[in-house]
């Protein structure tokens, strides 16, 4: 912030500053993007969700004072997938990624090469969705590419005109997104995703102006501001080089070896035996710590700055007893024959303890109301005693930031795509500990088909969606994820639900109570399922859920 | 009695060969005209509930058993027979034949075949031979039919030790709180602690009890059973057993029937000590491979 940089080029610091501001642009604007969620469901967060992605992008480059351009999208690109949550947030994040890899190696921008990197980025997030969809977040960020192309092409070419041309296209696309997808033009919203996107463009934008001027960076909120300040008095992530490796000799001593290291940097954790010792160190001296571990013993999979990886060593470490580290069976450690551990994502008390029931080895808080991050969702992975993990999103907006898991650690895992918590639970009950992968995730897959959804909520504002009509405070039905069905009471609309689904072809319904299904209401449910569906087996959980007071199975 | 008729028709063989007869225990689910027709001794083990102690399928019928199981505040549970029991047994026997072939539910399920060896030590006279069926209910039933045609005793005790390791059953319990309140459960574990309840596909073979399938509705489970049956290969005997389900064994018994032409397929109802373990609606598929 001494030198206040020209908009000449765009260097580590300016791109910090850039970045700082789209995150309290987001911030003052998280609101309406929420507001723009297509379905009157209570779980419209896509504006929390980008935020916190942007967030935990930012929080790593806090306290670098790197001039490179280089390394602080090499930060924000790794924060930023560490803390992805939603759809729109680990698009995101690949946004990031693109960008960051792009430019490598590079210490400042041109306002040419900053267009090219836009460009790339969004190429980088068009690649990593399997299915892209038009009208999205993706779009933006296309169009903020190209535009950002052309601007970049004309004589008087700045960084400032990059970026206005980048902030300005990709106003107008998320503006056109209605256009694009036939539900946000019923719903008459604008892509949450995309506008998301809009407003970090806008951010990166008023920085750069102000800049420009030398004016001070707007203030981000009291509150951030003072955690910021926490964040520099303990450097826990600010140390320069993520170190780790292991040592293989004979008798050594692990105290005096965990000592040594803690007192050449921060984080460290040294674990292990007198044959085989784990190191992982932040330190701003690797060199001088992988010297004295080489006098110690044997070093092999030495690993130094490895970014993409420090927070799954960090988070391994903290996770698995230290039995396990060198392949010594913890005793303590459950035995299952096939060794696969089971993750599964769910929210409420009630629902977490039937998933646990039926033998899921570590939960994530989350779903419906409160998408879990990437990192979430790791840490839970890797603290499954299984080096082997089947993972249950069990909520469509949770699938991708999933898929991320699979890349950031070395467990193998696998992601069955849940949608909703009776999905999950159905592939859980089909887990057979006897069997191999393989056939687990047959048998896992195969359940989903053979289980239907019924979510039942209250519309949060008036809306369309799907046909149906609502008014604020009505009751809705989502039928495996799909708005079908609203009304004045629970039983009224759960029975049109279930006469849609062919009941005569059912056996059970399992009702998971939620947190706002009163007894009365419980009552008027099941007498509704009890007298227009005799045929219909009834069993009711706490399910504990926020938001939806009933979630129902059928199979 | 009639195991002595099948001696005559062996004499080509051996031109003394001994009298023997077939003992098995109540857990057999022994259907009453097999008992009759060649003369088998059945031993019942014990179901207790509270204070009251009843000896299976003697005071009180099947029947009468799931009702008093579904209405019941405390589960039942269940006892082997005393060695007394088989002593009593035995001595009666000593003196009607030679040898005894003593078919018990297998000894890592029930104390019954340590009970019956310790019976048989004090008995002089009779050469009892101990089959550990490994298994339980109708391949029991199956066991001692194959007894009860042998020849001579060595013949019958080969020929069920042939197929102990061929004995396999496949249970669907109606839900898991009876085998949890049992206890015999350490390798299904997996299944239990549930909230919610679901019905568990069990294999129990080599003595073991293992874990194949869990499901949450009755008719996938029972389609699943018919499935896994058929991938047992050629099966030598068959039998659909049920706890108070009489209406899903003859119709699983259809279902079979079509699935598997020629095949002979009794059917029959578990018995109390076997039902304290499975609750009330299990479902059996009791075989003999060939």
């Amino acid at each position: 912030m001494k030198n206040a940089p020209t908009a000449e080029q765009v260097d580590g610091p300016l791109f910090k500053l850039a970045l700082l501001g789209s995150l309290s642009w987001l911030t003052a604007n998280q609101e309406e993007v929420n507001r723009l969620n297509v379905f009157p469901v209570p779980d419209g967060d896509t504006g929390t969700n980008m935020l916190l992605t942007l967030q935990s992008a930012v929080e790593d480059i806090r306290d670098s004072d790197a001039a490179e351009i280089s390394k602080i999208a090499a930060l924000a690109a790794h924060g930023s997938l560490m803390g992805a949550r939603g759809n729109s947030g680990v698009i995101l994040s690949q946004i990031f990624r693109g960008f960051a890899k792009h430019v490598q190696g590079k210490s400042a921008l041109t306002p040419e090469e900053l267009a090219d990197a836009l460009e790339e980025a969004a190429n980088a997030a068009y690649r990593a969705v399997i299915k892209p969809t038009e009208g999205t977040i993706l779009t933006v960020a296309r169009e903020a590419g190209r535009a950002a192309k052309n601007a970049a092409r004309q004589p008087d070419a700045s960084v400032n005109t990059v970026i206005r041309a980048a902030s300005r296209a990709a106003k107008t696309a998320t503006d056109k997104t209605p256009t694009q997808l036939a539900i946000l033009r019923e719903a008459g919203v604008v892509d949450a995703g995309g506008f998301g996107l809009q407003v970090i463009f806008e951010g990166f934008l008023k920085t750069v102006e102000e800049s420009e001027d030398a004016a001070p960076l707007p203030p981000v909120t009291a509150g951030r501001a003072a955690a910021a300040q926490r964040n520099l008095e303990l450097p826990e992530e600010g140390w320069g080089y993520c170190t780790e490796f292991l040592i293989e000799g004979g008798g050594m001593n692990v105290g005096e070896i965990r000592d040594t290291i803690a007192g050449m940097g921060n984080s460290a954790l040294v674990v292990g035996d007198e044959d085989l010792i784990r190191v992982h160190v932040h330190t701003n001296e690797p060199t001088a710590v992988l010297a004295y571990a080489s006098g110690v013993g044997n070093l092999s999979r030495t690993k130094v700055d490895d970014m993409s990886k420090q927070h799954r060593v960090i988070l391994q470490d903290e996770a698995e007893p230290e039995s396990h580290r060198n392949g010594s069976q913890s005793k303590a450690a459950p035995t299952r024959p096939n060794g696969i551990g089971l993750v599964a994502v769910v929210a409420g008390g009630g629902l977490t303890e039937i998933f646990k029931g039926l033998g899921v080895d570590a939960v994530v808080e989350g779903g419906q109301t409160m998408n879990p991050s990437t990192q979430d969702m790791l840490k839970a992975v890797e603290s499954a005693p299984y080096s082997e993990v089947i993972l249950l999103p069990n909520n469509a907006n949770v699938v991708l930031a999933a898929q991320q898991v699979l890349e950031l650690t070395q467990k193998t895992v696998h992601l069955i795509p849940t949608h909703t918590v009776p999905q999950g639970i159905a592939a859980v009950v089909a887990f057979n500990p006897q069997k191999d992968a393989t056939a687990n995730l047959e048998a896992m897959k195969g359940a989903l088909g053979q289980v239907q959804t019924i979510e039942v909520t209250h519309a949060v504002r008036d809306s369309r969606a799907n046909g149906v009509a609502v008014k604020k405070g009505d009751v809705i039905a989502l039928t495996n994820d799909k708005l079908k069905h609203s009304g004045g009471d629970y039983g009224s609309v759960v029975t049109l639900a279930l006469k849609d689904l062919k009941p005569e072809e059912y056996e059970l319904v399992t009702v998971y109570r939620g947190k706002g299904a009163g007894d009365k209401d419980l009552k008027v449910l099941t007498e509704a399922i009890g007298r227009d569906f005799p045929g219909l087996e009834v069993e009711v959980h706490d399910g504990g859920q926020q938001h939806y007071p009933f979630i129902l199975s059928v199979e | 009695m009639t195991a002595a008729s099948s001696t005559t028709r062996s004499s080509s063989a051996s031109s003394n060969p001994a009298l023997f007869k077939v003992v098995t225990d109540s857990t057999a689910d022994l259907p009453r005209a097999w008992q009759e027709r060649y003369g088998i001794e059945v031993v019942p083990l014990k179901v207790i509930f509270g204070q009251e102690t009843f000896r299976d399928g003697v005071d009180l019928t099947n029947d009468q058993f799931f009702e008093r199981l579904e209405g019941a505040q405390q589960l039942p549970t269940t006892s082997a027979p005393s060695p007394g029991d088989f002593a009593e047994v035995y001595g009666r026997l000593a003196k009607e034949c030679d040898g005894v072939v003593s078919i018990h539910i297998g000894s890592n399920l029930s104390a019954t075949c340590e009970a019956a060896r310790l019976g048989a030590e004090s008995v002089e006279g009779l050469d009892v031979r101990v089959v550990d069926s490994q298994s339980t209910t109708m391949t029991m039933a199956f066991l001692c039919r194959v007894a009860a045609e042998s020849p001579d005793l060595e013949t019958a005790v080969l020929r069920c030790e042939e197929r102990v390791p061929k004995l396999g059953i496949l249970a669907l319990l109606d839900t898991m709180r009876y085998i949890q309140m049992g206890g015999r459960i350490s390798k299904i574990q997996y299944l239990l602690g549930s909230m919610l309840d679901v019905k568990p596909l069990l294999k129990v073979e080599h003595g073991e009890i293992k874990p194949l399938d869990r499901t949450r509705t009755r008719a996938r489970a029972i389609a699943g059973m018919v499935n896994r049956l058929q991938e047992e290969g050629p099966l030598e005997s068959l039998a659909v057993m049920h706890g108070s389900a009489p209406e899903d064994a003859d119709k699983l018994r259809a279902e079979l029937a079509g699935a598997m032409p020629g095949m002979e397929i009794e059917t029959g109802q578990i018995g109390a000590v076997l039902g304290t373990h499975t609750g009330p609606r299990a479902l059996g598929l009791i075989y003999v491979k060939k």
